[in-house]
């Protein structure tokens, strides 16, 4: 299970079809920070024969871009539908990772995506599991996605 | 002449992204409804005609499976021809939905192409 080729499949995918841009990934960081300042996360919850968590981590500049991005519109603060548009790519690269771990999508659920956003928070995850970290870059700036399995 | 479409999706950008991939694909419509769950889509479903539905599964209140169920039991509205747009890509839940009448799904990530593609025959 490559999870980390599962990521940046699907980032570049959700990035070419639905925003018309090119995300970049770079390789996988070797460690993870659970402080962010002044960014959006979107967060999607894993259950079932593996639980964990998928992440995106993105600077509140290059949200309101992507958001701009989705809705065709200017954005300039971080409001709900800057977080409902981090959840939802948090939505749509949890179903791919689903997607991977299980082609029936027998005994893996989904919860329903969340985001949170603030000047300084914390996420934390699994303590252990498998665990991969992809650093991605478009035209606007930098963002992380993230994602941790336990079987279950 | 148009269409009535209502679109079902918990997420205000995916209605919103849906809307705006249905008109680049050329679709034309006389109403775009908006519900954010299976419960709002029946609600208005009481009191509006559309031509079709197009419902995420994956959603808080009521999902997008047993909002198929509960329209199936109005005879006023079982008619009505349902499209999954989702990132559920699973065969068990997708082949859930499509015994229970659904005519087409659409997986998200998705492209006007794709959408032109699934719903030509409905609009």
């Amino acid at each position: 299970m490559d999870l980390g080729k599962c990521i940046s499949d699907a980032t570049q995918e959700i990035f070419q079809s639905m925003l018309m841009c090119e995300a970049h990934p770079s390789a996988p960081l070797a460690t993870r920070s659970n402080k962010f300042t002044d960014s959006v996360s979107g967060l999607v919850g894993l259950a079932g024969n593996y639980r964990g968590m998928l992440a995106i981590h993105v600077p509140n500049d290059v949200a309101m871009a992507i958001t701009s991005k989705f809705l065709f519109m200017d954005v300039e603060e971080i409001n709900d539908d800057v977080k409902d548009a981090i959840g939802e790519l948090a939505n749509m690269l949890a179903g791919s990772v689903k997607s991977m771990l299980t082609e029936t999508g027998t005994g893996l659920k989904l919860a329903i995506p969340s985001a949170i956003s603030g000047a300084e928070y914390e996420v934390e995850c699994l303590s252990d599991g498998d665990g991969v970290i992809v650093p991605f870059c478009i035209e606007e700036g930098a963002f992380l996605v993230e994602c941790y399995l336990q079987n279950s | 002449m148009g269409k009535k479409v209502l679109i079902v999706d918990d997420s205000n950008t995916m209605r919103k992204i849906i809307a705006r991939s249905l008109r680049q694909a050329g679709f034309e419509f006389e109403k775009l409804l908006e519900a954010a769950d299976g419960q709002a889509a029946l609600e208005i479903l009481a009191g509006e005609t559309v031509d079709i539905v197009l419902s995420d599964i994956n959603m808080p209140v009521m999902d997008g499976i047993e909002f198929l169920r509960q329209k199936n039991a109005d005879a006023q509205i079982k008619a009505i021809p349902v499209v999954m747009i989702t990132t559920e890509a699973g065969t068990d839940v997708l082949n859930e939905a499509l015994s229970l009448g659904a005519v087409g799904t659409i997986k998200k990530p998705f492209t006007p192409e794709q959408v032109q593609e699934v719903l030509g025959n409905f609009l």
